[in-house]
């Protein structure tokens, strides 16, 4: 793992990957690809469960055992009001304040809606949420968040489940340049180690992801590929890549360069 | 009797029932579980006081895998 420590949520962690739960071939199959993530931060939901049925029981005992930070999403809200409520129970049902806000405006392809996810941020941060609002890369949606208080903003990459990776880095770019402060994850989109690097070689603070890795041909091999992938991307980042240019320039030294200039 | 909507299901219920004795006639196995009742989150600490009315909508949560 990485020596590198930061904080989100008013917690010091070393991954910088938030790594979901779902669509995984199996229970065994998710637990041992979050084990080898390295992830501490695992994101779940809440759904209708019916009466005398505990599959519900069973899946988050092994979330229970991992011992990691749990972000409970929103998913599935279409207003605020439906986010509201959701968080409000998932912090009684998890036992933690931190929710991951998706309010989705479009079910095309489940863009979120700006003016509910403001809406929700708003009020959640009041009642003492620590919210992760997921958004897409609109700069002045990121300024809208920020100014009710979000600490936490998280981007997409592209849509969610697409697997496309990130459509518009130049507006990445921007959201970073202008809120140096706050904690920036790429969330959504996703589909390749390579990917997430680039995320975080852009200076972003995390990833987060489900699909590239529970729908991998080996999902335990694929999550250990992006914890990889991912401290490479901050390293590089740390590092400082260097200036591109416009034409080529030689790193071999040109001087004392051999058979230059011979007479013929 | 009352007519209420439990996760989606229509069901009929006695009158006056608080969500505590709603919760245990319908023999819940799940430890860890949630309600919001018209779309608004009902607390642990009221179910007691809170009494199921005719036509209510009401969301039981429980966890689940989520990205």
């Amino acid at each position: 793992m990485n020596s590198d420590t930061w904080e989100i949520g008013g917690k010091t962690l070393n991954s910088r990957m938030l790594i979901g739960s779902a669509l995984y071939p199996s229970p065994a199959n998710m637990e041992d690809a979050i084990k080898i993530s390295g992830s501490q931060i695992v994101t779940v939901a809440l759904r209708r469960q019916a009466a005398g049925d505990d599959t519900s029981g069973d899946f988050w005992n092994i979330i229970k055992s991992l011992g990691i930070e749990v972000l409970p999403n929103t998913a599935g809200s279409h207003s605020a009001k439906e986010a509201i409520a959701t968080a409000q129970m998932a912090r009684e049902v998890f036992n933690t304040n931190w929710i991951k806000l998706e309010v989705i405006g479009d079910q095309y392809n489940l863009q979120p809606d700006p003016f509910e996810t403001v809406k929700a941020a708003e009020f959640l941060i009041k009642e003492g949420f620590e919210v992760f609002p997921y958004t897409t890369d609109d700069l002045v949606v990121a300024k809208r968040l920020a100014d009710v208080g979000c600490k936490i903003i998280m981007p997409w990459g592209s849509p969610i489940g697409s697997g496309k990776g990130l459509m518009n880095p130049d507006n990445l770019k921007a959201i970073r340049t202008q809120f140096p402060d706050l904690q920036l994850i790429v969330d959504a989109g996703i589909g390749k180690p390579s990917h997430a690097t680039q995320a975080m070689e852009l200076g972003y603070d995390g990833v987060l992801l489900n699909s590239a890795i529970a729908l991998a041909q080996d999902p335990v091999k694929m999550a250990d590929s992006f914890r990889l992938a991912i401290d490479a991307g901050r390293l590089g980042y740390e590092a400082g890549t260097m200036q591109q240019r416009e034409f080529a320039s030689p790193s071999t030294p040109t001087i004392g360069t051999p058979f230059w200039h011979q007479f013929k | 009797m009352i007519k209420v909507s439990i996760n989606g299901k229509i069901t009929e219920l006695e009158d006056n029932l608080n969500i505590k004795q709603m919760i245990n006639i319908l023999d819940y196995k799940t430890e860890s579980f949630a309600v919001a009742i018209n779309t608004t989150f009902v607390s642990i600490e009221k179910y007691g006081e809170t009494i199921i009315q005719n036509g209510d909508t009401i969301d039981i949560l429980a966890p689940v895998q989520g990205g």
